[in-house]
């Protein structure tokens, strides 16, 4: 009877020529099968999380580029300029990197380019990278190129002003001009009002203190730079104690116990379990010395 | 349409079926990830008495209180280890959690390449120590040195890859009852003087007893390598001093190295050579050919009596207490002071003897499938419960504060009384301490001088420390490409809830420090470049 039904429905439908299941003879009644269906169409909406963008950053954000790639492809092409700078981003991360897959992420970036919203400066941005870290060889002078490029078009944008952070850098210490290390520091110090947010000037003015010492400035033009650093504040890790031991053994050097000891009291406050603690406490049992004696010689 | 009964009970019985299975689906297995079994490793090369056990503890007691996750320990010797890694993780067949360290020779690479920064986890509380004093308190700051040296050895200065499960110290072991019989007492030597005194008394009681000789020092490469390093240092602090141009009171490997490129010290220098004579003189107290022998041989050499000291890390304390019949006394070694006939013009005080500084680093695999699990296991491994387990199974002194020290090893705490700067020159890079140990013959072997090994040195680590700083170049722009990626995901999934604001916060962090690798490795460049040897 439930077959003799069944091919009786069959034949007001061809969706009932594809409806026989397990591979019985006997096909399922149209609204059996329209249920079945529904019901699990109904499922797949709830239950299938289908790959997009997101997850494809989420994947690389994790590290995890393997993943982000074979999502990536998953997804059905749209022709999305997000959709392409995703493209040129997976394809930067994957290991193995070649220079082919460079050049062609960078064919994607400069179509992502055109424009002036945020993907377009992301993607100038990272076209500059590419010039100055992903390349084999790579090319100071054209990245420079492309971050000044970058900050003439989108003057606001924060992808911008990291690029010019990133020209500060390599004015410092890569570019062969300017060549003096004084007018180095001068140009890169010319770019900060640029910058404009704060966390960016406070990194640059960090590396401006590196430079300093690097090109032996007097410690006084350091110190300005590092004071800089910490009134902005923020910094984590390693850098935040280096930046408190800095200030306090520059001040030293520059003939200011009196700051020292504070920079030198504020270490040990803000970083008791540091391994430099003994040398810190060196330097303030020293500045005590010399400031009891001082005091026993009554002069100031 | 018309349905026959028996049409019409086979498909009510079929939706019944479907409908309870969906209904079992979605309200008893879910949710379905979540609660599937997982199996996360453990590897490392603490293979020494003490250290598998703690971490045995560690995992019971976690497997009791996540049913559902296994975790296994795998027990990697040494002597393969370095092999072991680079294949496994080229394979990606590696543990969930591997023990790391970058003195290793030929590995530097691995973190940058293999492992996941886990610094944003490291900023917020470690759940397992709720109800502790550590409650709230970022992970980071839980360690005694607040991971000071796995944010030194980072491949990236803003980043941390590894924690750590111990404090290591060195220390000098004592056969208490041989030292009574050498000496005529138990007192311990203070001073280096009186470590002179007994070397002395020591020749006195060879030939007086009659047996097989006894050494003062048991001897091995490693051992001798360990001392080597601990005497270097302290001889070359005031000269590190002088290093420091930025005045952070530390330095880093590739500051020294740069340093020596540019000619601002090098092996002949008073100090250094002050230094190399003190090791010579250390040596000779060693058996000979001990060059040729590694760290166990000097332990059987100790435990059958036939040494009266032996001078290695707190690592081996458990097997030397496990294992001895007499009774072991664990002291500082004494440093040479300042009126030392040798090295006392050029000490500038008490240096550090390893307190303070945590090792045991474990790093997360990149590629672990298992990532939550994993780095919930090591939360709760670093945690004041997981760690006093470690402890309390191993032996071993705990990274984490709070954690209660068995009265046996409080003679492994040092207190932070010594200076502390940087590494030892013979340890500042992999090609820098392979050079050092082949020539190491030079120095201490029977026909060896301080002169023939400082020539020996001066011939081939110019080539070695440029290849060091090369090498450390090479391993910084490694990680730095991987971090443009990342940084751009965190800008895209940064947004106004609280999981957008995460990464909007995680991308600020990610590009600071991505600023400071990029500015030193450009510093490096540099000084690879104003130092190149002329063609």
């Amino acid at each position: 009877m439930f077959a003799g039904g069944a091919r009786r429905a069959c034949g007001k439908g061809k969706i009932f020529q594809h409806a026989r299941v397990f591979g019985a003879s006997t096909p399922l009644p149209r609204s059996a099968f329209l249920l079945l269906a529904g019901w699990l169409w109904l499922v797949r909406t709830v239950w299938a999380h289908e790959p997009d963008l997101t997850q494809v950053w989420k994947n690389l954000a994790d590290s995890q580029n393997t993943t982000a790639q074979a999502m990536l492809a998953s997804l059905p092409p749209d022709g999305s300029r997000a959709r392409l700078l995703a493209t040129a981003v997976v394809q930067m991360a994957h290991q193995p990197v070649t220079e082919e897959m460079l050049r062609s992420a960078e064919a994607d970036l400069v179509v992502v380019a055109q424009g002036d919203d945020e993907v377009a400066a992301l993607a100038g941005y990272l076209r500059a990278r590419l010039y100055q870290v992903h390349f084999q060889k790579t090319d100071y002078t054209r990245a420079a190129e492309l971050y000044r490029e970058l900050a003439r078009r989108q003057p606001q944008n924060h992808w911008a002003r990291l690029g010019l952070m990133k020209l500060g850098l390599l004015t410092l210490f890569a570019l062969p001009e300017p060549a003096e290390p004084v007018a180095r520091l001068r140009a890169v110090e010319a770019l900060l009002p640029a910058i404009a947010e704060p966390a960016l000037q406070r990194d640059l003015n960090l590396q401006l203190g590196r430079a300093a010492v690097l090109y032996e400035r007097p410690v006084e033009e350091t110190l300005v730079y590092l004071k800089a650093v910490d009134r902005v504040g923020g910094l984590v890790g390693l850098v935040a104690e280096d930046l408190v031991s800095q200030l306090g053994e520059l001040s030293l050097r520059a003939g200011r116990p009196a700051d020292a000891k504070v920079y030198f009291q504020r270490f040990l406050r803000d970083f008791p379990t540091n391994n430099r603690s003994f040398n810190v406490e060196q330097k303030l049992a020293r500045i005590a010395e010399r400031e009891h004696a001082a005091g026993q010689g009554g002069g100031p | 349409m018309n349905f026959g009964r028996r049409e019409k009970i086979g498909l009510g019985f079929f939706l019944l079926c479907y409908l309870t299975a969906v209904y079992w689906v979605w309200t008893r297995s879910s949710p379905l990830i979540r609660e599937r079994p997982v199996t996360i490793r453990i590897a490392h090369w603490q293979i020494e008495a003490g250290p598998p056990d703690g971490i045995d503890a560690i995992i019971r007691r976690y497997e009791a209180l996540h049913p559902r996750v296994k975790v296994e320990q795998q027990l990697i010797p040494g002597i393969v280890y370095k092999q072991w890694l680079r294949s496994n993780l080229a394979g990606g067949t590696g543990a969930d959690i591997i023990e790391w360290g970058p003195w290793i020779e030929g590995v530097r690479d691995v973190p940058a390449r293999y492992f996941e920064p886990i610094t944003a986890a490291l900023a917020l509380p470690n759940p397992y120590n709720g109800g502790t004093p550590l409650e709230g308190v970022p992970w980071q700051q839980t360690f005694k040195d607040g991971l000071g040296g796995q944010r030194t050895d980072s491949p990236d200065p803003g980043e941390i890859f590894g924690v750590t499960l111990c404090e290591v110290s060195v220390r000098l072991f004592c056969n208490r009852e041989l030292l009574r019989e050498v000496t005529g007492s138990t007192r311990i030597p203070q001073t280096f003087d009186d470590m002179r005194r007994i070397f002395g008394q020591l020749d006195a009681y060879n030939l007086r007893s009659g047996r097989q000789p006894v050494m003062a020092l048991a001897g091995a490469k490693d051992n001798n390598e360990w001392l080597q390093e601990y005497l270097l240092m302290g001889v070359t602090m005031g000269l590190n001093f002088t290093l420091d141009d930025p005045g952070s009171l530390f330095l880093a490997n590739r500051q020294i190295l740069a340093a020596y490129l540019e000619g601002r010290w090098n092996f002949r220098r008073p100090e250094v050579k002050a230094g190399f004579e003190l090791m010579r003189e250390i040596g000779r107290h060693m058996k000979p050919g001990f060059q040729q022998l590694s760290r166990d041989e000097a332990t059987r050499e100790f435990m059958h009596g036939d040494a009266l000291f032996i001078f290695t890390g707190t690592w081996d304390a458990t097997s030397l207490r496990r294992l001895a019949s007499f009774t072991i006394d664990a002291l500082r070694f004494p440093q040479p002071t300042k009126d030392d006939p040798v090295v006392g013009r050029y000490t500038i005080g008490r240096f550090a003897d390893g307190g303070g500084v945590t090792a045991m680093a474990m790093h997360l695999n990149k590629a672990s499938p298992h990532k939550a699990e994993t780095l919930d296991f090591m939360r709760f491994m670093t945690s004041m419960q997981g760690s006093q387990l470690f402890t309390d199974g191993s032996g071993w002194l705990p990274a984490t504060l709070g954690v209660k020290i068995p009265p046996e090893i409080v003679s492994f705490l040092s207190p932070q009384d010594g200076y502390a700067l940087c590494q030892p020159y013979s340890i500042i890079g992999s090609n820098a301490t392979m050079q050092f140990s082949r020539n190491m013959h030079l120095l201490t072997g029977e026909h060896g001088s301080v002169d023939k090994f400082t020539a020996a040195l001066d011939e081939v680590m110019p080539e070695a420390v440029r290849s060091d700083l090369q090498s450390e170049l090479r391993s910084l722009l490694m990680t730095i490409r991987t971090q443009d990626g990342r940084t751009i995901a965190h800008a895209q999934l940064s947004g106004a809830a609280v999981a957008g604001r995460n990464h909007a916060v995680l991308r600020e962090v990610m590009e600071c420090g991505e600023t400071i690798s990029e500015a030193t490795a450009l510093q490096m460049r540099c000084q690879l470049e104003q130092t190149a040897p002329t063609k």
